[in-house]
């Protein structure tokens, strides 16, 4: 770019702020759809005050247990008898699966109990108890 | 911008660059963060159509949560755990509000592999307050592990 003879101007538009927004923007849907499949039903998960890590939702077998006792294993609802069957498909060919279960606060004991009988039936050994921090914001 | 004379230099450092970096940082982060799981690694029962659960040794440490002594069979309103819930840890029933201090006592003198509780919680319990009691256990000791044990 030469300026050295004033009276000329400068033809070129600048797209550099705009390749900017237009990166912004994509990122941020990159980042968002996940978010939007968010997996499995609505749940109002126990509150505790120490809850550990668990990992990403995303790297995880989501078995959830809504307030009625209905067991789902990521965003599908699934009959209690075929449970087993379908936490294998779910785990397909995964090396390395871990399985959690987010239990509804509002359940008895009991199902949360059978539910991790069925996962261990299955063959995995720990489950992951999710919990809400007290407090934290959220579902 | 004058280039008229050709000495001038441009003295300030152009900022722009930098704050779009920190806010896709920031955007990132504040969509990530919910999506992380927190919970409890816990063992679980054993099959019912298995040998029942080991008999509990001497080292062996069972907490045990009924609703005899810690009659919350609903959703407790609000956090926190009713004053009249006892358990029984080791066979002696404590409150709840001492668990932590009995933990540390019971698993302290211990290595770290030594460190594992069984919980044996009633059925009819409610899930919340049986999460939050072992939260309590936990918080007395480090690295605790859970291994629930049947109750049938």
């Amino acid at each position: 770019m030469q300026l050295g003879e004033p009276g000329r101007m400068q033809a070129a538009i600048n797209i550099t702020p705009l390749v900017d927004v237009v990166l912004v923007l994509l990122i941020i849907f990159m980042v968002m759809a996940p978010q939007m499949m968010r997996k499995g039903p609505d749940v109002a998960l126990p509150e505790t005050t120490k809850p550990r890590e668990q990992g990403d939702e995303r790297s995880r077998i989501l078995v959830s247990i809504d307030g009625d006792g209905g067991l789902w294993i990521d965003e599908q609802a699934v009959e209690s008898e075929r449970f087993a069957e379908s936490l294998r498909a779910a785990v397909g060919d995964e090396p390395d699966p871990k399985v959690v279960i987010r239990g509804d606060s509002r359940l008895h004991f009991r199902e949360i109990r059978q539910a991790m009988l069925a996962v261990e039936q299955a063959g995995f050994h720990g489950v992951g108890l999710i919990a809400r921090r007290a407090g934290a914001g959220g579902d | 911008m004058q280039l008229d004379n050709g000495a001038s230099l441009q003295s300030e450092i152009n900022v722009t660059p930098l704050v779009d970096v920190v806010l896709v940082l920031l955007i990132i982060f504040m969509v990530v963060v919910p999506l992380l799981l927190e919970g409890y690694d816990v063992g679980m029962p054993k099959a019912s159509d298995a040998p029942g659960p080991p008999p509990a040794e001497e080292s062996q440490l069972v907490l045990s949560i009924g609703p005899t002594s810690c009659p919350v069979l609903v959703r407790p309103a609000g956090g926190g755990l009713p004053a009249d819930c006892h358990v029984a840890l080791a066979d002696r029933l404590i409150p709840v509000a001492d668990l932590p201090a009995r933990m540390a006592e019971h698993l302290g003198g211990r290595p770290v592999d030594q460190h594992v509780l069984f919980v044996a919680a009633d059925d009819r319990m409610n899930y919340e307050v049986i999460l939050r009691i072992v939260d309590l256990a936990r918080s007395g000791v480090d690295d605790v592990r859970i291994e629930f044990l049947t109750a049938d």
